[in-house]
């Protein structure tokens, strides 16, 4: 029995115009911003690739200690051609270095030819699913029960000795093996694009997150098509059901994630937390000027940077602080490259190794403890906003399948701090490095009059590696949050078609 | 006859359930927007106002001594906010508000004072993404309100307006009369024309109220204008879809496959065109990456230092303050402003590139009448890249003008030896604060006329092209 209805519904929609306007659609929109998503990507991959090699040679540049420049780069994630997220908003490169610990937000873009080109927002192909599909689940919908009922066929089905809750079924299934049906053809031609490009070679893992954003992709469709089988049930008219849908759809989709986030964004404040901050951390450092004036006076280090006249200046005083928007920017790097030392200046340099060792080890604290500061307050202020931000914005299962799809991608906030753990974790080891060395305490910190460091046995950087169980794991409470909207909206279309006159 | 048929649309269209939810979401994007906006305008202003002011006292400390003033120059220029934000904000966030006349610090051992480049005026850029964690959002501006909403409304105004009739026979009724099928096409215009534009108005003063009642909102008249004209842009844009949705509808056997392919030309030309542009314009025609762009920037200064040294810049002892100038004194004035303004030139060559490269983006965008009506408004209401190029103009007008009141001061004094812009050769006198020029950042409605012509014209086009194609269709349509 419930073939036959199927085999109708299925008949019925197939045969229809809009699945054919739906999949063609879909299909051209797929193909080209594929092409041109694929092309943004080859870009983004060149620019990583020259960013790379730059700071690499400017490692191999530094003849002293001090004058190491150490930056590390975030390569472009594939995935993001799926849901871009935050992958080309947030900074993709940071300077690695024993005064600092960096964040997130001190993150730079290696290969920003054009901040301006940012008045453009971008897309991506689950933005294309989110906008297209959605509406045509919603199409496919809308006169589902209306219409039949309109065309009196619907008391005709009952007649016979069918349970209601089987011609539901029926239209469901059907519809969704339509706009499944779609999706996955898009996917395909997307991946089969992307592949044969021959830019990306996607591995098990990615093909697995590909997967799941898929899955989450077939769950947000059966959202709308339930949301437009419901308002189909209540209302009367087919034209009463139509334009209810398209203000549903344009109100969850369109209005109501910008709404929230202009809205939120603009009464969470920021600035008062960031200034407590900020007046806290210049203790550290006022503490580091002390620290620093008293290694003056006791390794008796005093006159002027002249390359030939050794000595550390009278500017104590740090640079950096807190500029509007960015925050606590507390850097300030002395780097000397001296290639000869003056032979009555030769009677200070064991001072003055003594005092960069004593110099250095107060500015690793120094920089120890601002991160704690700034890591609590980045999470009040920021991190905060994010989460209250996200919270609301679920409300509408668009922005649910916007962050589910983002996490899987890993191009979610979690995914890119996990570049700036990286980057803390080699900091971790630069400094152990320098330690092992002794290179606070040697010459050449500060001239190579005596041959040059090497940088042979530096350590290399590693990306943290993405773990695909916990994005998954990560992406539950989204999914539980969809299936929860899913049963709660099949249920009163149950509910509502059982105890409705036909 | 066409204002009877008018009025009966608009009667019909106000009864309707669409007509509720077009007032509740046009009410909701307008409250949205007073709430964001909100006092916004007095920040930026007092903001602006501040930093001129710091901007100034900073001069005013470094033309105490002539030297001072050659090596920093005008500092920075600031740009001035609109009280017009909240009708397109125009991504400002990534527009910076400044520019920055600085000099350029180098160390040269024994010699730093010397090769420290003088002024030149440079373009600092703004990238708040960097800390944007939030969900990627549109702004809740008027633009979006006209661009999404309004074009939504008409299209759910129109899908069903001829194919309806036709469906229940009604069009054929008044057809029977004598009434020429144009006038109905007329009619059946303006009354969705009405019945969008009367909840458009009506949103447009609550939340006029609001932002003023609120104090937040301090318009003259040439604002009210400005108002008007952005209003006026929004009908004319709402114009189009609604002609578009009479188009379809003439042609489309059922409602429902009119709202159809309405719809999806709607997701398409106002959703996805104006979103994937940007990306397509980044491929067209790459700039140099910000790497590139520090380096040639530093060859560049080692080339002509490298010129200069070869010239024997620092091959005898000299007196700078000998009159007649020592030979090498003159090289000396010589080298900083070649390399001042090389660097100038480079860096507004990088901007221009990088500028011309959103003109393409913007020109692509184009396609999509939503881009152009939002950039429309942003001109309108002095906000976006159309103004930010107008302040740039307004710099690039400035800067020759104040390094010409430098070389002015300094050929007054007798006491110099005039070789210019070598700090060590030039007058040592203060220079009186009020004689210096300053900059002041205007802009005028005429201006900001002139930039919305195009996309208004555009807009018209593509409207009277909607209009023959609507009106010849229906003419020849089987009722």
């Amino acid at each position: 029995m419930f073939l036959t209805l199927f085999r109708r519904e299925l008949l019925a929609n197939l045969m229809t115009l809009r699945f054919f306007v739906v999949v063609v659609t879909c299909l051209i929109l797929v193909i080209t911003s594929t092409i041109v998503l694929l092309q943004d990507y080859k870009h983004r991959l060149a620019v990583y690739d020259t960013a790379v090699k730059t700071h690499r040679e400017d490692i191999s540049d530094a003849m002293t200690y001090s004058k190491l420049r150490l930056y590390v780069d975030r390569p472009p994630n594939p995935l993001s051609i799926f849901n871009q997220g935050l992958d080309k908003r947030l900074g993709n490169t940071v300077h690695v270095h024993h005064q600092f610990v960096p964040t997130l937000l001190d993150a730079l873009q290696h290969g920003v030819d054009n901040p301006f080109l940012n008045l453009f927002s971008g897309m991506d192909l689950v933005f294309i699913f989110q906008v297209v599909l959605s509406l045509m689940a919603l199409l496919f919908a809308y006169d589902a029960i209306a219409g039949e009922r309109e065309a009196h066929t619907l008391r005709l089905m009952a007649a016979n000795p069918v349970p209601r809750s089987l011609i539901l079924l029926a239209k469901y299934a059907s519809a969704m093996v339509c706009l499944t049906l779609s999706l996955i053809i898009s996917v395909l031609l997307a991946l089969f694009l992307i592949t044969t490009s021959g830019l990306i070679a996607f591995s098990g893992e990615d093909l697995l997150r590909i997967l799941g954003i898929l899955l989450v992709s077939v769950i947000y469709l059966s959202t709308f098509y339930l949301i437009g089988l419901l308002i189909s049930t209540v209302s009367r008219r087919t034209a009463t059901a139509l334009v209810f849908v398209m203000f549903v759809w344009v109100m969850l989709v369109l209005v109501y994630p910008s709404l929230t986030v202009a809205t939120l964004d603009r009464l969470i404040g920021v600035d008062e937390k960031l200034k407590a901050a900020v007046s806290e951390i210049e203790q550290f450092w006022d503490r580091y000027d002390a620290d620093e004036k008293t290694s003056v006076i006791k390794n008796s280090v005093r006159a002027y940077s002249y390359p030939t006249r050794i000595g550390h200046g009278d500017h104590l005083k740090y640079s950096g602080g807190y500029n509007g928007q960015t925050l606590l920017h507390h850097r300030f790097w002395w780097t000397y490259s001296y290639d000869s030392i003056d032979e009555d200046k030769e009677q200070f340099v064991a001072n003055l190794q003594s005092h960069s060792q004593l110099l250095e080890s107060s500015r690793i604290r120094a920089a120890e403890k601002t991160w704690l500061v700034r890591k609590r307050a980045l999470d009040q202020t920021y991190g905060r906003k994010t989460q209250v931000v996200q919270t609301v914005i679920r409300l509408s299962p668009a922005a649910i399948y916007d962050l589910a799809t983002e996490a899987l991608a890993g191009t979610d906030l979690r995914g890119i701090e996990r570049f700036a753990e990286s980057s803390r974790q080699y900091r971790r080891a630069l400094i152990e490095y320098l330690h092992e060395k002794n290179a606070f305490s040697s010459r050449k910190w500060f001239s190579h009059d005596k041959g040059r460091v090497s940088w042979d046995d530096l350590p290399q950087f590693s990306y943290l590696q993405a773990d695909l169980g916990s994005d998954m794991i990560d992406v539950v409470p989204d999914l539980i949050l969809l299936l929860t909207i899913n049963l709660v909206i099949s249920l009163s279309v149950f509910l509502t078609f059982r105890r409705q006159a036909l | 006859m066409i204002i009877s048929i008018a009025k009966r649309e608009l009667y019909d269209n106000m009864m309707s359930l669409r007509f509720a939810l077009t007032v509740l979401l046009m009410l909701l994007a307008m409250v949205a927007n007073a709430v964001v906006f909100l006092g916004e305008y007095n920040e930026q202003i007092s903001n602006y106002r501040r930093s001129v002011a710091q901007e100034h006292k900073e001069m005013k400390l470094h033309a105490e001594n002539f030297p001072t003033l050659v090596l920093y120059g005008p500092g920075e220029l600031h740009k001035m906010p609109s009280p017009l934000s909240f009708c397109a904000n125009g991504g400002e966030a990534f527009l910076s508000k400044n520019t920055d006349g600085r000099p350029l610090e180098r160390w040269w051992g024994d010699y730093p004072a010397r090769f420290n480049g003088i002024w030149r005026m440079t373009y600092p850029q703004s990238n708040p993404n960097l800390w944007n964690f939030l969900p990627e959002s549109t702004q809740m501006d008027w633009a979006f309100l006209i661009g999404i909403v309004l074009s939504f409304a008409a299209i759910l105004f129109t899908f069903d307006a001829i194919s309806g009739e036709r469906a229940r026979g009604t069009l054929r009724l008044t057809l029977a009369n004598s009434v020429p099928r144009h006038v109905v096409l007329v009619g059946k215009f303006l009354g969705a024309l009405m019945s969008i534009g009367l909840p458009f108005l009506m949103a447009v003063f609550v939340n006029l109220f609001l932002l003023y009642s609120s104090g937040s909102l301090r318009l003259d008249t040439t604002d009210w204008v400005r108002l008007g004209a952005i209003v006026l842009v929004g009908f004319v844009y709402t114009a189009i879809f609604i002609t578009l949705g009479l188009l379809i509808s003439s042609r489309a056997r059922q409602s429902s496959s009119s709202l159809m392919v309405l719809t999806l030309i709607w997701v398409v030309w106002v959703i996805l065109v104006p979103n994937t542009v940007g990306l397509a314009a980044k491929s067209l025609k790459p700039a140099m990456t910000g790497d590139e762009f520090r380096q040639r920037r530093e060859a560049l200064y080692q080339q002509v230092t490298q010129k200069y040294l070869d010239r024997g810049l620092l091959d005898s002892y000299f007196d700078p303050r000998e009159i007649p100038p020592a030979k090498v004194t003159l090289l000396w004035g010589e080298y900083h402003l070649e390399e001042s303004l090389n660097d100038e030139r480079f860096l507004e060559e990088h901007l221009r590139a990088q500028l011309d490269q959103v003109a393409i983006a913007r020109s692509l965008a184009r396609l999509s009448p939503t881009a152009a009506v939002q950039y429309a408004i942003e001109s309108l209401a002095g906000t976006g890249v159309s103004r930010h190029l107008q302040f740039l103009s307004q710099v690039k007008i400035y800067v020759p003008e104040f390094r010409e009141f430098l070389a002015e001061v300094d050929k007054t004094d007798p006491e110099s030896p005039h070789a210019l812009f070598f700090r060590p050769a030039m007058s040592w006198e203060p220079v009186p604060f009020e004689t210096i020029p300053k900059f002041e950042d205007r802009y005028s409605f005429g201006d900001s006329l002139n930039d919305a012509t195009v996309d208004s014209l555009l807009l018209m086009l593509v409207f009277v092209v909607l209009s023959a194609a609507l009106f010849l269709s229906f003419l020849r349509v089987d009722i």
